[in-house]
């Protein structure tokens, strides 16, 4: 008897690997001979269009001003709109962009929660004549175009304005940096480094934060005032670990400038409360708005678009402007800059 | 007379139900969402939905394996992640294949230490499969410097990508492969019996002369085994292994699906097809509601409460069969 199975359980899997070989084979024979380049519908009719957005989540500011953005230019061009909550998981994200081609969308926008696990998905897309267009975080193989902030030139500002401050060369400077899986917000970081030298300054402490979080940003501050005790202004390369750090150095009692980024309605409270004294804001809603829009051209007017990388201005928002842009934000989102109640 | 032929009706009803319950649960959702959603029943979605089903749907036959022994392992999530990295970044020194085979077999390894953990130095399969959920997923950081990588390889993309004859997805073929020989291992050879045998009572079957030790950590080994091959068709539909995304939650997903699909947390008890249709449940559950627009914090009520609801549905049986309070 045990015999008989272990011939089955054998020829099964002699069967499967011949199966996979085949198939495999064919598999490849297929792609030799299929194009590279990929055929995009084009509409007469917006109305016959729909939008496909797939987000990392809708539990930050951030991406719900993205998706406002996304919603609100649909509406704009008459098209129709489906949004899918990759509710911060990567394989759910797959499943969604997969879905989302399903249901035969003309054209996708993603804010991955994973950009180097999009590939796949969006060549599948891509295969199927919908084109895709990252909005922020960044992208993996080839989309249509990717809309990010110009982060380089955010770390700049955020150089110039402690430079400004301080006022002194010999002063070390801290950076909070990202992780390095996220390659373009690590030019907030670069961006920062570059400005920083050309100015004279000496970052004396670049400490990855490994916990990216309000917490994470306390723990680092904590470090680079170990490593660095005369520290006199830091820069935290996203909003939460900047205000973590803001506390960290309310905590030490010492007098140290800080700049965060983003734009966060923690950062823009932390600012009103005098421990935080700068931020990078990013554009999330003119991010998403201007995706649909990039969409609008590829669908509509036949304009070719093929791994474009579109930088999205950044600026400095500080006190003294804080007010002012504040104003703006609500008018344009609807969503106030500060923490709601 | 009456009562006896009740009784029968009702141990008729019981034994229906045991055996279709789930799958009709399974097609009435399939149903509803074809009426609710126009997207939902064509061809492309319900495949590429049988085919993301693999990912805790391969898993779930070890985790049944393990749970029918009485134990379960919490550690999968991060298994799946290290295992990933791992033997997606042999790639350029030892090809595809090379990396194919060698996550599943360090993906077994590990089963193998955790069930080495579990039964000779006897440490609780919770306390031993928690600590390693954190050494797995560290490893897993260390390893990479929290960088993912990213594959290119065409063999182990057809994992998660490929499709046969240009339309099954190949991890639907993958699934029906894996439970195919984990239904001959478990009802057509002794080592099954013996699993069985050992989730009912441990002792009988020690005195019957069975090595329960050995038994607990095969299925540990074999659950280990699977972890590999679902990290292997994941890593592929992601295009990259990215050490702290990958596996987020996954040990729940697959647990949830075993006992949803009628395997008792007490051991003994079990059924490899039930947490098949209970992962097919799951994700075209998902994908519904995502077609449907309904918002993600409702998925996930509704998800919760389809499971109480099929579970409930589950001890149903018992009554009818008269095995329940």
């Amino acid at each position: 008897m045990q015999k008989r199975y272990l011939k089955i359980m054998l020829v099964t899997l002699v069967c499967t690997a011949l199966i996979l070989t085949l198939s495999f084979l064919g598999c490849k024979k297929e792609e030799a001979a299929g194009g590279a380049s990929m055929q995009v519908k084009t509409y007469k009719d917006p109305s016959e269009i729909t939008i496909g957005f797939s987000l990392w989540t809708m539990q930050f500011t951030f991406f719900q001003n993205v998706e406002k953005g996304v919603k609100d230019a649909c509406k704009d061009f008459g098209f129709k709109y489906v949004m899918i909550d990759q509710n911060s998981d990567a394989t759910k994200m797959v499943q969604d962009i997969n879905a989302l081609v399903g249901q035969k969308v003309s054209g996708i926008v993603i804010t991955p929660v994973d950009p180097g696990a999009i590939g796949p998905a969006v060549e599948n897309a891509r295969k199927n004549g919908i084109p895709v267009v990252c909005a922020d975080i960044g992208k993996s193989g080839p989309v249509n175009a990717l809309l990010i902030s110009d982060n380089f030139k955010g770390g700049q500002l955020a150089a110039e304005f402690l430079a400004g401050k301080l006022n002194d060369t010999s002063k070390p400077l801290g950076l909070g940096n990202l992780l390095p899986q996220w390659t373009y917000a690590r030019q907030r970081g670069e961006g920062f480094l570059a400005k920083a030298m050309e100015l004279g300054y000496n970052v004396a402490a670049n400490i990855i934060v490994q916990n990216p979080s309000a917490e994470g940003g306390y723990d680092t501050m904590q470090q680079i005032l170990s490593a660095v005790p005369d520290v006199a202004g830091v820069f935290f390369c996203s909003g939460r670990e900047a205000v973590g750090a803001a506390q960290a150095i309310q905590a030490s009692g010492k007098n140290i400038l800080s700049v965060g980024y983003n734009g966060d309605p923690e950062e823009f409270q932390a600012m009103k409360d005098g421990i935080l004294n700068a931020t990078v804001l990013q554009q999330p809603y003119y991010i998403g708005y201007r995706s649909v829009e990039i969409l609008k051209e590829i669908l509509l007017d036949g304009k070719f678009y093929e791994n474009v990388e579109v930088p999205v201005d950044v600026k400095l928002v500080t006190p003294e402007n804080m007010d002012e842009i504040a104003a703006e934000i609500l008018e344009k989102t609807g969503n106030s800059a500060f923490p709601t109640e | 007379m009456d009562e006896l032929r009740s009784r029968q009706l009702k141990q008729k009803l019981g034994l229906f139900w045991g055996n279709f319950g789930l799958p009709l649960i399974f097609i009435l959702i399939v149903i509803v969402f074809s009426i609710t959603s126009p997207n939902f029943a064509t061809s492309y979605n319900l495949l590429s939905n049988f085919g993301f089903a693999s990912y805790v749907g391969i898993a779930a036959i070890g985790m049944t394996f393990v749970i029918m022994t009485g134990n379960f392992d919490i550690s999968i999530g991060s298994m799946l992640a290290l295992v990933g990295v791992l033997g997606s970044s042999f790639i350029p020194k030892i090809g595809g294949v090379g990396g194919v085979l060698s996550t599943v077999a360090i993906a077994s390894f590990l089963g193998f230490i955790n069930g080495i953990f579990v039964t000779k130095l006897r440490i609780p399969a919770f306390i031993t499969t928690l600590g390693m959920l954190y050494v797995f997923r560290s490893l897993a950081y260390i390893y990479t410097n929290n960088v993912p990588v990213y594959i290119s390889d065409r063999f182990w993309l057809y994992f998660g990508n490929g499709k046969l004859f240009g339309v099954i997805p190949f991890p639907i073929l993958l699934m029906v492969i894996c439970y195919l020989v984990a239904y001959l291992i478990l009802r057509k050879s002794p080592v099954g019996r013996y699993i069985i045998a050992v989730g009912t009572n441990a002792k009988a079957a020690a005195l019957s002369g069975i090595n329960v030790d050995n038994i607990k950590i095969l299925v540990f080994t074999l659950l280990g085994l699977f972890v590999g091959i679902a990290s292997i068709v994941n890593s592929a539909n992601l295009g990259a292994a990215n050490p702290g995304l990958m596996g987020q939650n996954y040990e729940f997903q697959v647990i949830t699906a075993v006992v949803l699909g009628g395997t008792a947390l007490s051991g003994g008890n079990g059924s490899l097809g039930g947490s098949l249709v209970a992962a097919l449940i799951v994700t075209f559950l998902g994908n519904g509601m995502g077609l449907m627009q309904v918002n993600s914090y409702w998925q996930l009520v509704a998800t919760g409460l389809v499971m109480i609801f099929a579970v409930s549905l589950n001890k149903l049986k018992f009554y009818l069969l008269g095995q329940g309070e």
